[in-house]
């Protein structure tokens, strides 16, 4: 029961903080279920949320059912599915009528652009923490790398997936 | 209530929750990668196809769903769920929108996380994670070229940064503060190209 209870606390945190997409979860998620819980081990971590991105749906969703499940069997899974997406649910529920003038409020649009830049500043900050974990041989550093000039270079046009999966048979035949 | 005008305007056909949830449930199973992704298919199928929503306010509820935390894709589900039919037609959206992407998981769980220990699969999935965090990278670079074209989003970009890797604050936190310095220091900015156009606050 207190395992449940924490699983959901965690997954509500990673709600809360999952602003601007959903490769943002990635480093929430390490930080709540890796580093400050010990619940999975980093490789474990990666293999569910490679899966994750390769599945229907939204990657905070999709990770939080598996990490969950992972952990707690059923219960686990729903719990932190519920978790992480109770936040923007309650705030949609109290708040839906105020968001469209938020939208026009300026000083709204000033807070989120700080936001946004915190969000970046995270990203960076995962590049490195999630990077330096990941990579751990010159191969591996170098896979890394050609799938970000992939991306950089076709400006995002090839479907992330299709990089996860390429990938993925490297992987199979390097690994 | 501006909620209820869709259901009683449209009383002949109004549209059922059962209708709402099946066609938010396919959107759900059908739709790989993301917020991003599955706007295009709910545009096709709200907007073109069914005729439910108008693209104004498909855009519309759209950009408010990214102005909140969380997933996209979910937060979309519940406004136009809300504009179809209220509140319930909120949580029948959102509920049909999960519900595919959690069996999914729970199925592939219960079958293949016994495989996870084979070196075959460990190696496609190391594979697979290098790529992810070539993602990462990536996002931040798109992040990066959008936001870091002047000196005070440079500056909220640094404290950000030194608040993870110097005082290992929590990210959410750090994001958090990073808003609020933002909120500061370009509020002053404004204040000054206030002065300096002439022009009143809105």
């Amino acid at each position: 029961m207190r395992l449940l209870l924490q699983l959901f606390k965690s997954f509500m945190i990673i709600g809360i903080g999952a602003y601007g997409g959903g490769l943002v979860t990635i480093p929430l998620i390490q930080h709540e279920i890796v580093g400050a819980r010990g619940w999975l081990l980093f490789d474990e971590m990666a293999s569910l949320l490679a899966i994750a991105q390769m599945t229907p749906g939204p990657i905070a969703v999709n990770a939080a059912t598996f990490v969950g499940f992972r952990i707690a069997g059923l219960a686990g899974a729903a719990v932190a599915t519920f978790g992480v997406v109770l936040p923007a649910l309650s705030i949609l529920f109290i708040g839906a009528p105020l968001l469209d003038r938020m939208k026009a409020n300026r000083h709204a649009a000033i807070f989120r652009e700080g936001l946004q830049v915190g969000v970046l500043s995270l990203l960076f900050y995962a590049t490195w923490a999630y990077g330096s974990v990941a990579v751990g041989s010159l191969v591996q550093f170098f896979m890394a790398a050609g799938a970000f000039l992939t991306l950089v270079l076709t400006e995002g046009k090839v479907h992330p997936i299709l990089v996860v999966l390429a990938c993925g048979v490297l992987g199979l035949f390097l690994f | 209530m501006r909620e209820e005008t869709f259901s009683r305007n449209g009383s002949e056909d109004k549209i059922t929750f059962l209708q709402i949830f099946w066609t938010y449930f396919k959107i759900g199973l059908f739709t790989l990668g993301g917020g991003f992704a599955m706007a295009a298919i709910l545009r096709h199928e709200l907007v073109l196809k069914r005729g439910w929503i108008s693209d104004y306010e498909f855009m519309s509820e759209m950009s408010t769903a990214t102005l909140i935390p969380g997933a996209v894709a979910v937060n979309m589900a519940y406004l136009q769920g809300r504009r179809l039919r209220g509140k319930r037609g909120a949580l029948t959206a959102s509920f049909g929108v999960i519900l595919p992407s959690f069996l999914i998981i729970l199925f592939i769980a219960l079958f293949a996380l016994p495989y996870f220990q084979n070196p075959r699969v460990k190696a496609f999935l190391k594979g697979c994670s290098l790529a992810i965090a070539g993602q990462i990278a990536y996002a931040a670079y798109i992040f990066g070229r959008r936001h870091l074209n002047n000196i005070q989003n440079m500056a909220i970009c640094a404290a950000g940064l030194v608040l993870l890797f110097v005082f290992r604050v929590h990210p959410v936190l750090a994001v958090v503060s990073a808003g609020a310095l933002g909120y500061f220091l370009c509020r002053r900015r404004d204040k000054r190209a206030e002065i300096s156009t002439g022009e009143g606050g809105v």
